[in-house]
Order: C-alpha cells, then structure tokens, then sequence
C-alpha cells in the first residue's frame, strides 16, 4: 500500500490531502499567501504533521490548481477539472455532473462513471460567478460569506439585482442597504444573482444528474438551494469532507493511480 | 529556417522586408484574406498581412475604438500610431468584419493626432457578403478599382501577364503549403503545429520568392528526418477567428498534443485553395479569393463552412477541436458555438475559448482549460482502452 | 432558463396585454388604477403610453393586432418570417400567407415590460452557443423563439449584411438552429453610385425570389401598389412631424418617437399605422399652433439629440427623465425617414427614396432603395466621415432642430458603433455639440444599472451647463 497526496493550489485558498489505502488520514485548508510555493509548502507541513509522516514518505503527489507549475515537491501537475472530476466522484459516486465553485472561477464538469472528464465549460469573464463576487458582496453587508448562505435562507422577498458585475452589484447593494432593505433579503438576492450566472454555464451543456457541487461555493446554502431551482434538478451535497477538498482529494486519487500504474518515483 | 519562419511570424521588422525596401521596393500592408494579394505582386509591390503583434500596450487602440471591440484592429492600430508600421508605402483595408473596416476612421483619424503615420496609398476594398451570382461581379469591379488605383499610385502597370505570373508563383507557394499539412496529415505528424503555424504565419508577411525557398527546404528537411518525437500525442484541431499567435499554437503543444491544422483566417484552407492559371485573372481571383474562402462573414454559408471544416478534421484523424475567439468577435463566437455542437454530434470534442488578442494575457486560465482538455481526450483513449 | 417562462407563449403574452389595455380607452382613473395594482410592472409602460392620448391608443391597438396576428398565424394559415427592426415589413405583407415577427421590438417590449426584461431568454441564447457579446437588441426575443417559447418560425429574411455584422450574424444563427431558410440582403460600404443601386436591385429581387419559393405565394401586385400608396402617405406625415419638431419649443413629445418607429418596424404601409400617425400630426399641430411644448410640464429647456437609439433598460425611464429635466427629446437615427421630401435632405442624388408604383419592377426597385435607406443602412453603412453617412447625417439633424446636446446610446453589442463613436464624439465636440456617451445597454439592465446612467446624464447635463 502507498501514501499519496494532493496539493491544490487555489487563489483564495490552498488545499492538500493525504491518503493511505483509499482513506483520507490527513486534510488541511489554508488561507493562500502571495506566494503559491509557499502555500503549498506550508499546507504539506500541516497535513503531514497531521498524518504523522514525513513529506518523503509520501509515494506520489500531484499537485493541482493555478499554482501547481510552481510546486517544487510534486511528482506531477494534473489540471484542476480533472482532479475534481475524479475527487467528487469518488466522494459522490453517482455524480454525473459537477459544479465547482472556487474562489476565482466557476466550472461545471460532466464526467462518466469512472469519474473520467466528458466535457467542461469554465467561466472566462470576469469575477461574477466566481467565490470572489460572493466575498465581495459579504464584504459590502460586512458578514461573513457563510453568514450569507445561512442568513438568505431566511429570506422571504429576495431582492432581484439587475446586474451580476461585481462592481455594479456592489452599489446596488449599498443602495439597497441605505434603502432599509432586510439584509437576509439582500442576501437572497445576492446568492440568486450568483446561481443565475452559475446556470448559464451549466446549461451551456447537457447536464446529467446527480449533479454535486464543490467548492468554497458549496457551502453557501443559498446558492445551492437556487442553483437547484434554476436548473429544475435535485443538487447533491458533499457531506463526508469539506467540499472544497474535492480537487486535492481528486489529486491523490490520481496519485494513487500513478502508483498502481507503476510511474512509482 | 524554423527560426526565420518563427522570427517572421512573431515580429512585425522583419529582416527580408528590410532587403526589399532596402533594394527600393515597395511594401503594402492589408487587412483581411479577402485580399488577392497578386494584385500587388503583380505590379512588384510586397503584400503584408497587417498584424498586431508586438503591441504590449493599447492607449492608442483604446484612444480610438471603444471599449467594446475586438483587440485586432486595436493592436494593429498601436502599431501604427507607434510608427511600427513607418516602412508601408501604402493600406488596404476592408471589410471583414465591423471591427476591421472602422480600422480606415480610426487610422486615419489617429493620423490626424499623430504625424506621418498614414501611408501616402489608404485605399478601401469592399468585399461583398455573398459569394456568388452579382456579388461576383461586384467583388472583380472591386479588384479593378484596386488595380487602378494601384497603377496610378505607384506608376506601375499591371499586365494581364504580370498578373498571371504572380498568379503561378502564388500557386506555387500554395502546392508547397499543402505540402505542409500533408506532413502534418500522418500519424504521428512529422512537423508539430508550431513549426507549421509558424511557417504558414510567414508566409502572409515575408517576401514571396525568398518565402518559398525557405518552405521547400524546411518539407526537404522534415522529410529527411528519422525520429518522430509526435507520437502517441493527441491530434488538436484549431479553429476560429484571426488567430496569428504561435504562442498559442505552442502552448497547447506543451500541454502534451500536437496541433495538426488550423482554419484561423490564416493557411491553406484546403487543396483546391488554388487560382486558376489559365482563366481569365481577375476571374480567377474572384473565385479563389470570394468564392472558395467561405468565412463566417458569409452569412447564411454555416453549413457550407462545417462541411469543409469536418471533411479536414476526418482527414486530419482529429482528436478534438479547440475553437478560439477573440473576444467581441460574435460571428467566430457564435460559429464557434454552432460548430461545438455540430462537432460533438459526430463524436469530436471540442472546446470553445474566448481570449484576447496579443500576448497571452490569460495565460494561466487559457494554459489550465487547455491542460484540462488534452487530459479529457486522454483520458477518453485510456477508457475506451480499458474497457473489454 | 427558469422553466416557468416556458409555460407563456411570449406573443400571447403581448397579444394579451396589448388587447386588454387597448379597452382601458374609455376606463376611468380609479378603474386604471384598479387593473394596474394586477401589473404593477406593466404600469410602467402603460401609464405613461395612456397619458399621450389617441395616438396612444392606436399603437396599443396596433400593437395588440400585430401580436395576434403572430399568435394565430398557424391557424390562418400563415407562415411566420423572422425579421430586423431596420427592415421595411411591407414587403412581407404583400403576399397573403405570411407575418412578420420582429425581434428588436420583443426585446424592448420586455425591456419595457417586465421587471428582468429579457435577461432570461439573452442568457438561453448565449446557453445554446449564441456568443454573449453579440447584440442584446436581438438576443432577447431571440432567446424565446429559440427556446420555443414564441411562434414557430418557418424562414427569416433581413437586410443588415454590410451595416452591421451582429445583427445579419444572430439572424443567420438563429435560422442555422432552427434549420429554417435564411436570406439577408448585403450592402456595400457606399451608397449613391450608380452600381451600389443596380448592387441593391439584384438583391432585392433576389429576396423576392426567396419569399414566393418558400411561401409558395406569387407577389399581389395590386395588394403591393396599395401598400407603398399608404406608406407615401405615411412618409408626408412623417415629413410633418419632423418639419414641425424644429419650432422651439418642440411640440412633438418625446414618447412619439419609439411610437412612429416602433409601429414603423412592424407596420409600415398599412393603414392602423396612418391612422395614428395622424392623430399625432393632429395633437402636435395644435401644440405648434398653441406655442406649447410636448414636455408635461410645458417648459423646455434644452434640446437633445439621441445621435444612435434610445434606452428601454427600465420602462420608459428615459423618455420620463427627459420629461422631469425639461429636455425635449428630438428623436434617433430610428425615427428618421430618407424620403425624397424629408425636411433634412441634402437633395444630392441617390441619398434618397423616391416610391414609384408604376408597375411591379419599379415598385420593387423603390422598395429596394427604402430598404437602401432605412436608418442604419443608409447612415451607419460606410466610414462615419464620408458623405451622407453618421456624421453628416448627425450634424445636418442637430442642425436643423437646434439640438443643444448629442447622446449615444446604444448596446455593448454594437461593434459597427462603437468602432467609432469616439471618433464622432469628439467631432461632434468641435462642431460644438456637447456630446454624452452612454456605456449602458439599450436592452440589457444588467450591463450599467439604471441610476448609474441616470448620474451621469445628470452630471453631463449639469456640467455641460445645459440645464
């Protein structure tokens, strides 16, 4: 049996995971610094403290993200669609189609059983859709973004933004803030903008279900519960791990595979 | 010659175009493939394809166009303003799409600002779209009115047979550059992508006659060549809008495949892409030039395009197709989109991406999707090995 | 999309709130008021439509049968042809088995309408491959009748191929993913010399061609004659109203603008539309002959020229704004007609239409040149600076109405524009017309938040010192 891990390197936050026969024995979530080396080199430390191992008795690593070029440790660098194609699947195992909302984008990924990647589609705009505009907006309401999830879900007038560009989204929040509008309303509002711009992109393909969602994104019960309601479909939670774990999670599997293969370092 | 080829597709001061001027010639620049550019051969004036590349910043693009259209014109017109483009004698431009014909106002306008960056020779060809019946008649009105106005421009005349010999030699440099995706035809191609995007690039900006020369050498050594690091690499497909950027030919390369063609506004876009030698030239012009080049400016001509962009893919034994677009380009953009789903219909994957014109300012974000995408079609390969 | 909008006929929906407001003409205030408390988003169209009288009540008439006619057309028999606001429809009503669905008009209708406008059926385009920077004018409408949630469309025919590429481009995908017949009339960048005219005449013949092929319906000569007959009336009315907007203060009100074009783009040469050209010539001449301005408040105190289109992002927020600042909106490139007899022709040959009902050839060559010369594809077709074309057009406009100020405003979308609307802004400046360009889409509320715009109309106003 091998130790495998992944490092996912994202914008807002660098994830790793270490797996021994098929069990997560060790899982980190950082805040990412500046520097994507430094990330993962810290979350590595973390996690293999965790594991009680050393970082050289991991067997394989596959480091993922946009900061996996620069990850010095790694055996090898696998795209983040792939990593998560593979980690929702092996923690949703009848997931067809998965969204993944991360800090600075958004994608809807449609794979087969074996978790292997059939068609994707990213957002390549802008920071609407993304985890970026939703910790924008819980900027501008001064709470915290899973503050946002839970509070819309109280709501019972959602406030309908015209625009989901971050920077017009925020002033027609201020202006709804000044206009003495329920917060848990604004906040409604602010998850249905998100999860109109996240449908766009799912129904730019043939969704299948289950549908399961990733990311720091999957946590905001808002956006899921409207992200359902738009697409008229049942969306699955991950409830094993965090969500956001899913591409680091995808890593290691992949890592694990690299080993059974025999591309062994 | 890989280094000429990549030197002349990558840079805009070009050393062979320096020999001609240098030897007293002349240098016209144009804007759009509609152009027959034996027309200038023809009268021994140098023909370059207008291009931005180089242009790493865009106060002067922005300064004219608005912010809602395509970075093409806008770092073409950079250029221009920042005298890159000093050494022209003379402009086409015309038509090819909305973007591209507002580039006449906004250089001339920019002249207007910006002293003695407006070529003495500013001329318009408009390009019917349509390519058949009166619009056939229109387009060789167009070449005739180019022609005289080229004469008396530049002094020069245009023989018929000065016209048929550009014609013959143009052909010559065509036959070569199919040769060239013959060689990108096999399985393992024996040229990656780069080289041959590279080379094809060339082949708009640098003088015809030394060009030619240089191709042949470079099948010549191809051929001669034993190994072939291509294998086992998946087979991508390049399509969409203007796209000149070998880097972006290069970087899906380093994601692990090869690019085996393109139908980018640039390169042969099938075998028969030749003139008529012994028909009446302006004739001949007008069917290659407006009637043979279906382009999604065309409208109304979609299922025409998918059938020549398919027939290639299956010839090419395609792995999947990425379809760009720079940005604000709707008709590649929604072609793009009908071609996705036409494409896949047949069991092609493919992959739209929306970018910027220049240098690859998304890199990251462009380099992951297209990791992601080579990654699906191996994986796609490794499954279907895998099962019974 | 959200499954709910499939479940209205988009052209029912107008069909019905045309019908049924049309019978608000003899309701009291309080009886208005009463029925509006159930639209409460309508009202924004309607209140303000209701306050202009007569006229308004023929376009809502107008509006109402034309949707119907859509709704019903299968049942009578009908083919349904997909078509541009810049595009003369009269053509389409001179075979007997054939309605005209104009998609610009949808697109604003909900933008006026409905409190998401079209974003819905914009976002289903751009779901099915359309390209998300393409024009929202058509994208909205486009979206429903994509999606199924409109009339059938059996071909599309239009005349944008030249002048602007998104437009003749989200037709000719839309006939592509419905697989219906496509024809687009093409221009090239010039237009008063005498190849571009025989360029026109071939085309259109052309049309004429694919009309009777996939109708299986001959042309009706006679049908043909009585509506350009109609239309030349229109044309003299029309020439009236521009001729009297250039009294100071302007009688026109500004809302008659979108009333003369939309009702143009739908229903030119047929005779609802005289009818309520002429109840506006009536309102308008007693205004004129009254000193009285077509502001609500009566008092004008600046003079604004829209030198692209209007803004239908939020009802009629715009026309309403205009109304508050005492700004007399002098019309867009959208409600110019280039007649013979216009009052701001230049009289240089070829710029114009002359509509000549002799027989079949000449009726269909006179429809060629209207075409030649609705407003885009006589202004916008060529470089901005050249003769008769944007610039021109723009100052020769301003001009004759006194305009105060310039404004564009347009849509993100517009490619052909925004290449070089920077370029007339600041000759428009030298010519010295204070110019305002607004980043706002026309259709798409989402792209600047109507308060945002409002600001900066505000600002440019009051900076400029125009108010």
């Amino acid at each position: 049996m091998s130790i495998v891990a992944g490092c996912d390197v994202g914008s807002l936050t660098t994830k790793a995971v270490i797996i021994n026969n098929r069990r997560i024995v060790a899982a980190a979530i950082i805040r990412s610094g500046p520097r994507p080396v430094q990330s993962a080199n810290e979350v590595m430390e973390k996690v293999c403290s965790e594991a009680g191992i050393l970082q050289k008795g991991i067997d394989f690593c596959i480091g993922t993200g946009y900061g996996r070029e620069s990850i010095e440790f790694v055996d090898e660098a696998v795209s983040e669609i792939s990593c998560h194609a593979k980690g929702a699947q092996w923690l949703v195992p009848s997931a067809r189609t998965i969204v993944d909302i991360g800090g600075q984008d958004c994608k809807v990924i449609r794979i087969d059983k074996e978790g292997n990647v059939q068609k994707f589609v990213t957002n390549d705009k802008c920071a609407s859709g993304t985890g970026r505009f939703l910790d924008v907006m819980a900027n501008v309401m001064n709470i915290t973004t899973s503050e946002l999830g839970k509070l819309s879900t109280k709501s019972t007038s959602p406030i309908a933004f015209a625009s989901v560009c971050t920077v017009w989204a925020q002033a027609d929040i201020i202006k709804h803030i000044n206009a003495r509008c329920r917060p848990e309303d604004i906040c409604a509002g602010i998850n249905a903008a998100m999860a109109n711009r996240v449908s766009m992109l799912a129904n730019t393909m043939k969704i299948e279900d289950d549908i399961c969602i990733t990311g720091g994104g999957a946590k905001n019960d808002g956006v899921v519960n409207a992200l359902g309601g738009i697409l008229g479909r049942r969306i699955k939670r991950i409830n094993r791990v965090d969500p956001q774990l899913a591409g680091a999670i995808g890593a290691a599997l992949l890592a694990s595979q690299r080993t059974r293969n025999g591309s062994n370092r | 010659m890989k280094t000429a080829f990549y030197d002349a597709a990558t840079n805009i001061d070009l050393d062979s175009v320096r020999a001609w001027k240098e030897k007293g010639g002349k240098v016209v620049g144009y804007t759009c493939s509609f152009l027959p550019t034996e027309v200038f051969y023809a009268a021994d004036i140098l023909p370059i394809r207008l291009r931005g590349v180089g242009a790493d910043s865009m106060e002067i693009g922005d300064a004219y166009y608005g912010p809602f259209a395509c970075t093409f014109p806008k770092a073409v017109l950079q250029l221009a303003g920042s005298e890159k483009y000093r050494f022209l004698d003379g402009v086409v431009i015309s038509n090819g799409c909305d973007s591209m014909r507002r580039l006449d106002e906004c250089w001339r306008k920019m002249s207007e600002d910006i002293s003695d960056t407006l070529p003495s020779f500013f001329h318009y060809f408009d390009v019917p779209h349509k390519p058949e019946g009166y619009a056939v008649i229109w387009y060789m009105d167009q070449v005739k009115k180019l022609m005289d106005s080229v004469e008396k421009h530049f002094g020069r005349s245009i023989s018929d047979e000065n016209l048929k010999t550009a014609i013959r030699k143009q052909n010559q440099v065509r036959k070569s550059l199919w040769e060239l995706e013959r060689l990108r035809a096999f399985d393992p191609a024996k040229i990656s992508g780069t080289e041959a995007f590279a080379s094809i690039v060339a082949s708009t900006v640098m003088p015809r006659d030394t060009y030619a020369e240089l191709l042949l050498q470079c099948i010549d050594t191809v051929n001669q060549k034993k190994d072939n690091p291509l294998g086992g690499r998946k087979r991508i497909f390049l399509g969409g809008s203007v796209c000149d950027a070998v880097e972006l030919v290069a970087l899906i390369e380093k994601a692990g495949a090869v690019v085996v063609g393109e139908n980018v506004c640039f390169g042969p876009r099938n075998e028969n892409d030749l003139v008529d030698e012994d028909a009446n030239p302006i004739e001949a012009l007008t069917r290659t030039y407006l009637s043979g080049s279906a382009c999604p400016r065309m409208f109304g001509w979609y299922k025409a395009r998918l059938h020549t962009i398919t027939e290639r893919i299956k010839a090419l034994k395609v792995d999947g197709v990425i379809l760009q677009n720079i940005r604000f380009c709707d008709m590649h953009g929604t072609e793009n989109g009908l071609l996705e789903r036409d494409l896949e219909k047949i069991g092609i994957p493919s992959i739209r991406i929306e970018r910027e014109y220049g240098p690859l300012t998304e890199t990251g974000r462009l380099k992951m999707r297209v990791n992601a995408f080579v990654e699906q079609l191996e994986s796609k390969s490794n499954h279907h090995e895998a099962m019974p | 999309m959200r499954p709910e909008l499939l479940e209205y006929n988009l052209d029912w929906l107008f069909a019905a709130t045309f019908n049924i407001a049309k019978k608000t003409e003899n309701a009291t205030e309080k009886e208005l008021a009463r029925l509006l408390q159930f639209a409460p988003y309508d009202s924004g169209l309607l209140t303000p439509l209701l306050g202009l009288g007569k006229p308004a009540i023929t376009f809502i008439d107008l509006f109402g049968e034309y949707y119907s006619n859509i709704v019903n057309a299968k049942r009578d028999g009908k083919k349904v042809v997909m078509t541009t606001f810049c595009f003369d429809p009269s053509i389409f009503y001179a075979v007997n088995n054939l309605v005209p669905v104009t998609l610009e008009i949808g697109t604003a209708l909900t933008s006026m309408l409905w409190k998401r406008g079209s974003y819905d059926f914009m976002d289903f385009c751009t779901e099915v491959g359309f390209s998300e920077t393409g024009c929202s004018s058509q994208r909205g409408a486009m979206g429903a009748y994509l999606a199924g949630a409109g009339a059938k469309i059996d071909l599309v025919a239009l005349n944008m191929g030249g002048v602007c590429d998104t437009n003749a481009n989200a037709y000719s995908f839309a006939a592509q993913y419905l697989n219906v017949p496509y024809y687009g009339l093409d221009y090239p960048s010039q237009l008063t010399t005498e190849e571009v005219r025989r360029y026109h005449y071939k085309d259109y013949r052309e049309l004429i061609q694919f009309i009777e092929t996939h109708t299986g319906c001959k042309f009706d000569i006679d049908r043909l004659r009585e509506l350009l007959e109609e239309k030349k009336i229109q044309d003299a009315l029309l020439d009236e109203i521009e001729e009297m907007q250039r009294l100071v203060p302007n009688p026109v009100p500004g809302l008659y603008h979108i009333l003369i074009y939309a009702s143009r783009y739908i229903y030119s040469g047929r005779k609802k539309y005289t009818k309520m050209l002429r109840e506006m010539v009536e309102i308008i001449r007693k205004n004129a002959a009254e000193g009285r301005s077509g502001l609500n408040s009566g008092v004008e105190k600046c003079r604004a020229f829209l030198i692209y289109i209007d803004n239908y992002s939020l009802n009629v927020g715009m026309w309403d704004w205009f109304d508050q600042n005492g700004i007399a909106h002098m019309g867009n490139i959208l409600s110019r007609t280039f007649s013979e007899k216009a009052p701001y022709t230049t009289g240089i040959p070829g710029t114009t239409y002359e509509i000549n009902t002799r027989d079949f050839e000449s009726m269909i060559d006179s429809l060629a040149d209207i075409n030649a010369r609705m407003p885009m594809t006589r202004t916008i077709r060529g470089p901005y600076d050249a003769p008769n074309m944007w610039l021109e057009d723009t100052l020769s406009l301003a001009g004759i109405y006194n305009a105060d100020c310039c404004i564009y405003n347009g849509t993100p979308g517009c490619r052909n524009t925004w290449s070089n609307v920077k370029l007339i802004t600041r000759d428009l400046e030298k010519y010295g017309y204070p110019t305002h360009l607004v980043y706002a889409d026309s259709f798409d509320g989402r792209v600047e938040s109507w308060d945002t715009t409002v600001m900066r109309l505000d600002e440019f106003f009051r900076i400029r010192g125009l108010l």
